[in-house]
């Protein structure tokens, strides 16, 4: 037993001197324990033992290293490596280093890709419980050209982020976003005067319903039509639009369109209301090319329509709007200060200023001492035209007017003006650089295009989506409205819009790559000062 | 030069070369030897021991020898009855050391040294007696 213990001690002493003493030493122990027997020379035996230990144990270990260290001095000045090991490492070693550097490597790159957004599931979790999105959020979106994207994800991970939106759904609380602006009527140039046809919300159950059927969902049966139905509803649309969709001339050709269809018996099909204002929506867009133009089938009854009455918004609908915004610090990614002093401000929605106004001054003026900044509205859904004039009034020395918006139907047309400089402002007279992409849309395309106009900004980065119109829901009979886009908005340089080819950039690049452009071309100007 | 290990020389290793002067011995010898000879005040304990032989055999003051053939009965005398047979197996294993010319001229350097000092320590009144 007690020569099983000291075996075991040995192994303390280096490798080199158990290789050459082991079984001397051993030999040594059995010897003594063998001739000191009793109590007593037991004790001595083991005290010797020990404290012989101590004292040789670290003297042979000192012994060791200089003589490896030595031997792998170069004598002509070469560097050397000093090993401590004098064996080289067993294949097993090998093995389970490269395993174990790999899964690190595997670990830091998963943690790359997923853990930056991280907020995006636990976003949809929170939200999507209250409020489930729905596929009509999409369908507007993505018909409109509304961006997928997250509202936290950093702007150097725009490339990674264009190449996930396809794979991935959208954020839920940007199309929540999007659907309320549209429901809202917070569409560019409507904010206060919006005249829904009905409740809101009811329309934006329909459009679900709608869009549904289009994506050829399993949808319950609803209510039945006949010809003489179908018959009116057409009638009913092709008088709508003529009346007040913003191209007359698109208007009668989708109005004979639509009319044709009909006498030829194209309709004679759908029994079901939503897969009739399906059809339909698919007739006019094959004239028309204008997705915002669509017929929705209501299965409740549509509530009566009150000519001249300006009827907002229901109040469910904008407190909820403004709990969103709450909730997402407005849509206001990022405010940062980038070398050279350029000021930077990602902004995904240009959002109510009754709720987001103190938030958007605030995000100015800590940009105010920048000497160049950097408008990133490549996700920017659009929003309210008094956000948009609030913005850009810090880009100007004096109330400069933007774009106006002309109603067609009522032949008016409502000016826009930015306000009274900001006291103490700077930006008047810095270098503006704004970011867009294909799905910049409605208000951050006004604020780009009138921008644009003015000579105050350079656009950098792709076309714009190109929706400058306002549609909305014109009631044709009980259970079916259709949307046209009734208002356009008219800038006071160019006298006219940025609707269909969208805003076109000054320094055209991939999306991924704008932010980037501009930082260079901000860099070149600033030292050109 | 590189500095000798053995430069001073340890009492332990200069109690194995004296252990070894009249005789080769192998380890558990040399370390009854060093007992004896030092009344039973220094044991030398096994890491103790071989260290010092390894060094003083990579300085050339001892060598390893072949085990001397009428030594074996003079190990076993010194070996109880019983463990005879693994003993005996053991025996084969155990390693002799021989004192070389160098070590024998080291040793009696080292002896002249400490007899030089105690000529001093004597003539200091430090040391009193009659002895050595």
């Amino acid at each position: 037993m007690s020569e099983k213990i000291y075996a075991w001690l040995l192994r303390l002493y280096p490798s080199h001197f158990r290789k050459v003493y082991g079984q001397e030493a051993l030999q040594l122990f059995r010897d003594r324990s063998r001739d000191e027997t009793g109590f007593l020379p037991r004790l001595r035996l083991w005290c010797d033992l020990l404290a012989d230990m101590v004292v040789s144990i670290p003297r042979e270990y000192r012994r060791a290293e200089p003589a490896i260290s030595v031997a792998r001095v170069h004598s002509d000045g070469l560097p050397g490596f000093q090993l401590l090991e004098s064996q080289a490492p067993r294949p097993g070693v090998l093995f389970s280093a490269l395993v174990l550097t790999l899964a690190g490597f595997a670990a830091g790159s998963f943690l790359i890709s997923y853990g930056g957004s991280h907020t995006n599931p636990h976003f949809w979790e929170s939200k999507g419980r209250a409020q489930r999105p729905d596929p009509t959020a999409r369908a507007s979106s993505s018909s409109s050209g509304a961006p997928p994207s997250a509202p936290n994800s950093s702007p150097q991970n725009s490339t990674a982020k264009a190449q996930r939106t396809a794979a991935q759904p959208p954020a839920p609380g940007h199309d929540q976003l999007a659907k309320l602006q549209n429901d809202a009527g917070a569409a560019t140039g409507n904010d206060a005067q919006t005249q829904t046809a009905q409740p809101a919300s009811k329309s934006g159950q329909s459009a679900a319903q709608v869009s549904a059927q289009a994506k050829g969902m399993t949808v319950v049966a609803a209510g039945t039509l006949d010809a003489t139905e179908r018959q009116r509803v057409v009638q009913g649309a092709v008088a709508q639009l003529d009346r007040y969709y913003n191209y007359p001339d698109i208007a009668r050709k989708v109005g004979n369109a639509l009319l044709a269809h009909e006498v030829h018996g194209d309709n004679d099909g759908p029994a079901d209301g939503r897969a009739f204002a399906a059809l339909l929506n698919a007739q006019m867009m094959d004239v028309s090319h204008d997705g915002q133009l669509r017929v929705v089938y209501s299965k409740t009854k549509l509530a009566p329509e009150v000519p001249g009455l300006a009827a907002g918004p229901s109040p469910e609908l904008l407190a909820q709007y403004r709990k969103t915004l709450e909730e997402n610090n407005c849509f206001f990614e990022k405010v940062q200060i980038l070398p050279h002093n350029i000021g930077y401000f990602k902004l995904n929605s240009l959002a109510d200023p009754a709720v987001c106004g103190k938030k958007a001054a605030d995000a100015m003026a800590s940009l105010n001492h920048t000497d160049a900044l950097i408008f990133d509205l490549r996700d920017n859904t659009g929003g309210y035209p008094a956000m948009v004039a609030m913005l850009a009034g810090y880009l100007f020395d004096k109330p400069t007017q933007l774009s106006s918006i002309y109603n067609r139907a009522e032949n008016s047309m409502r000016d826009n003006w930015t306000p009274q400089p900001v006291p103490g402002n700077t930006l008047a007279n810095k270098p503006v650089y704004i970011l867009t992409s294909g799905a910049t849309f409605s208000g951050a395309e006004q604020f780009s295009y009138d921008l644009k106009m003015l000579k105050r900004a350079t656009i950098v980065g792709e076309p714009t989506s190109g929706r400058g119109h306002i549609p909305r829901a014109r009631r044709i009979d009980d259970h079916f409205e259709i949307r046209v886009p009734d208002e356009q908005t008219i800038n006071p340089v160019s006298k006219t819009g940025w609707d269909g080819p969208g805003v076109q950039p000054d320094v055209r690049v991939p999306a991924a790559q704008a932010l980037d452009t501009a930082l260079k071309l901000a860099a070149a100007r600033l030292r050109k000062r | 030069m590189p500095k000798r290990k053995l430069d001073p020389l340890p009492a332990a290793a200069f109690q194995i070369l004296l252990s070894l002067a009249e005789e080769d011995l192998h380890g558990y010898g040399i370390m009854r030897q060093v007992a004896e000879q030092t009344g039973d005040r220094v044991r030398l304990g096994p890491g103790t021991l071989y260290s010092s032989i390894q060094s003083l055999l990579e300085e050339k003051l001892i060598e390893e020898v072949a085990p001397p053939e009428n030594d074996k009965a003079g190990i076993q005398s010194n070996t109880q009855p019983d463990a005879k047979s693994g003993a005996k197996s053991n025996e084969e294993r155990r390693r002799y050391y021989r004192l070389t010319g160098a070590g024998r001229k080291l040793a009696r350097a080292e002896a002249e040294r400490l007899a030089d000092l105690l000529r001093v320590a004597r003539a200091k009144k430090i040391l009193r007696g009659d002895y050595v």
